[in-house]
């Protein structure tokens, strides 16, 4: 599997607005200014609704910004079309989704399977590959569990494996030990930071979880759409 | 992302996708049925056609137009290429036996020309030579003047005999109408089978008498009221060279078609043409109005595609997000419609058929025979099959619009 470079990104006055000029518009970003350079760990703090999985999304170009620009590397990526950022998301992005968001009609390693068969990773190397991320995450023997057979931990899991699958150069996660115990979160968190270096991927955490908090290197606050508070410790 | 997990997300919705399938099957079938039986009914009298031992028919507008037929006929035969030329005329009159009278259909034929215009199937059914007495049936009809004497022989059908206990042997009274003492006494020389027919016996006659006897005694023979020696047409045979040649064949039909300029001329080859031609147009027509059926099982797919949709809008969500096509995306829902059209399809000219043969097996009469003789043409099976499927493909572009268009952020909430 190849892997790209890790990009340097970005994020320039963006703004996204939802239902802009209607009754119920909601500004979920307002003017933000970002760069988050190659290998950074990065945890997003702030109270609910301020528009912290609004920028993940911006992030991880599942979402484009009303106004302002994202760049990765110096391109403008925000704008691109579906097509070219749903390349981009499946050769450079992994998402630990809040919910996991686990496909409920495949097994964990199917799941697991799923971003490098869209890759069109040879089926042997898929195989060995999930099977040793599931067995990284702690799910050796889980490989043919359908979601619903899975507790919330364990699908957590299964999704933390899915985000590494492609080994990507841009790690998001929201809450992504939410519902793990302490132990589990440890090992977790290790794996994360492991691919990190391993990859010099950038790592964008959002959790209310200080254990979490504490291992990155770079905190944000964000407050009502806007990032007001961001410190890098030394 | 084709293949994965498709038959599993495909048992999600069980019911949804049986009704689907029999929505499409039930709207397959009746083409199946109606193109497949009206087809073969076409393509039976197409045989019958083809199988004809005349090729050329004179005819006329009105019932008995056809004027002067021993005088035409003679003239027709001197034709080059022409080996026979049967004029014939169809009445209805009534034959009495001893235990009384019945109206049937009698044939007025000059018997050696009209034995060599029968098919091989017809003329099996016929005694060689007709035993209906003077074959040129030129001594009775006298150059017209019907002085001539007559043999009162008479042909009945097997059906006939059967039902009314008449042999070879027997005489019979036939008369112009249901008066007994009216008639004139025939005696029984033979009897002649009668071919299959499609959609019950109604063209099958029951008496065959020489053409001047039976235009005596219906009054068709000549006087101040109708015109003399009427018959109903004048079927004319070729030499094989020229039967088998549609070219020479038109030359032919030209040639008689000059002698009777206020006759319509017609060969078989253009009927044939005609009867392929009313047979396409059918089938268009069958499968017009089955378009309707179609419609209607083709919206429901395109309504279970779209509440599949609906029902996976956050697994399409999960899979765009981890970057995968569009159109890959787009691909799985056209392929699970297609599936679905195909199944459907596929079920309905299986079912079609199983009703062709039962309606062959336990219905009676003319339904039956019309589905002994279903032709089952893979070819129109093919295209129905090709169409829903292809039909399908735009209920999955319908279904694949809607999933595309919802943002991911939104299919994922």
């Amino acid at each position: 599997m190849s892997e790209k470079s890790v990009p340097s990104i970005e994020l320039s006055q963006v703004v996204r607005t939802y239902g802009a000029g209607g009754p119920e518009e909601v500004r979920a970003l307002r003017g933000v200014d970002l760069t988050i350079p190659p290998g950074e760990f990065v945890s997003v703090a702030g109270p609910s609704g301020c528009g912290k999985t609004t920028l993940l999304n911006l992030l991880g170009l599942l979402d484009s910004p009303t106004s302002g620009e994202v760049r990765w590397d110096s391109e403008s990526v925000g704008q691109k079309s579906d097509r070219a950022r749903a390349r981009l998301r499946l050769e450079g992005v992994g998402f630990i989704f809040q919910r996991f968001y686990l496909l409920p009609t495949l097994t964990a390693r199917e799941n697991v399977e799923l971003p490098m068969r869209a890759l069109r990773v040879p089926r042997g190397e898929r195989t060995r590959r999930a099977s040793q991320l599931l067995e990284e995450v702690g799910l050796q023997g889980r490989e043919r569990a359908f979601p619903h057979q899975l507790s919330g931990g364990e699908e957590q899991r299964v999704a933390v494996a899915r985000a590494l699958a492609n080994r990507p150069g841009l790690l998001l996660a929201d809450e992504p030990t939410g519902e793990l115990d302490s132990g589990n979160t440890q090992a977790i968190l290790s794996l994360l930071e492991r691919v990190r270096q391993d990859r010099n991927a950038s790592l964008v955490v959002v959790t209310h979880n200080p254990d979490v908090a504490r291992r990155a290197r770079r905190h944000l606050t964000m407050r009502d759409g806007a990032v007001v508070e961001d410190v890098r410790e030394a | 992302m084709m293949g994965w997990g498709r038959g599993r997300s495909l048992r999600h919705s069980r019911l949804q996708l049986v009704l689907a399938v029999a929505a499409i099957a039930t709207a397959v079938a009746l083409p199946v049925v109606l193109v497949s039986v009206g087809g073969g009914v076409s393509a039976h009298e197409l045989a019958n056609l083809q199988n004809a031992g005349y090729q050329i028919v004179v005819s006329a507008a009105g019932l008995h137009g056809i004027t002067h037929s021993h005088n035409y006929t003679d003239q027709i035969l001197s034709i080059p290429g022409v080996t026979a030329a049967s004029p014939v005329l169809s009445v209805t009159i009534d034959a009495f036996t001893h235990s009384g009278g019945t109206p049937v259909l009698a044939e007025g034929v000059i018997p050696d020309q009209f034995y060599p215009t029968l098919g091989p199937t017809e003329s099996g059914l016929f005694p060689s030579p007709l035993p209906l007495g003077d074959p040129t049936d030129d001594v009775h009809f006298a150059h017209g003047t019907y002085s001539g004497s007559a043999t009162y022989d008479v042909l009945v059908s097997t059906p006939y005999a059967a039902a009314h206990s008449v042999s070879v042997g027997q005489q019979l009274v036939l008369s112009p109408v249901a008066n007994r003492s009216l008639g004139t006494t025939y005696n029984v020389t033979g009897t002649f089978g009668v071919p299959p027919t499609v959609l019950g016996p109604t063209g099958a006659f029951a008496v065959l008498v020489p053409l001047s006897d039976l235009q005596a005694m219906t009054g068709y023979a000549g006087g101040s009221a109708v015109a003399p020696d009427a018959v109903d047409t004048i079927e004319v045979a070729a030499t094989g060279s020229i039967a088998t040649n549609p070219s020479a064949l038109n030359d032919l039909r030209n040639e008689v078609q000059a002698l009777f300029p206020y006759y319509g001329v017609s060969s078989l080859t253009q009927e044939a043409q005609q009867l392929q031609s009313a047979s396409g147009v059918l089938t268009g027509f069958y499968l017009a109005l089955s378009s309707v059926g179609l419609s209607v099982g083709l919206l429901f797919l395109a309504l279970v595609l779209l509440r599949r949709v609906e029902a996976d809008r956050r697994s399409i969500g999960i899979r765009r997000a981890l970057g995968i096509s569009g159109r890959s995306i787009a691909g799985e829902i056209v392929w699970n419609g297609a599936t679905l059209a195909l199944m459907g399809a596929a079920a309905g000219v299986i079912g079609g058929y199983l009703i062709v043969e039962a309606l062959a097996a336990w219905t009676s009469s003319a339904v039956q025979e019309a589905a002994q003789l279903a032709v089952f043409d893979p070819v129109i099976l093919g295209e129905l099959v090709a169409g829903v499927v292809g039909l399908s493909l735009l209920a999955g572009a319908v279904a694949t619009r809607t999933a595309l268009r919802m943002p991911i952020s939104e299919a994922l909430r």
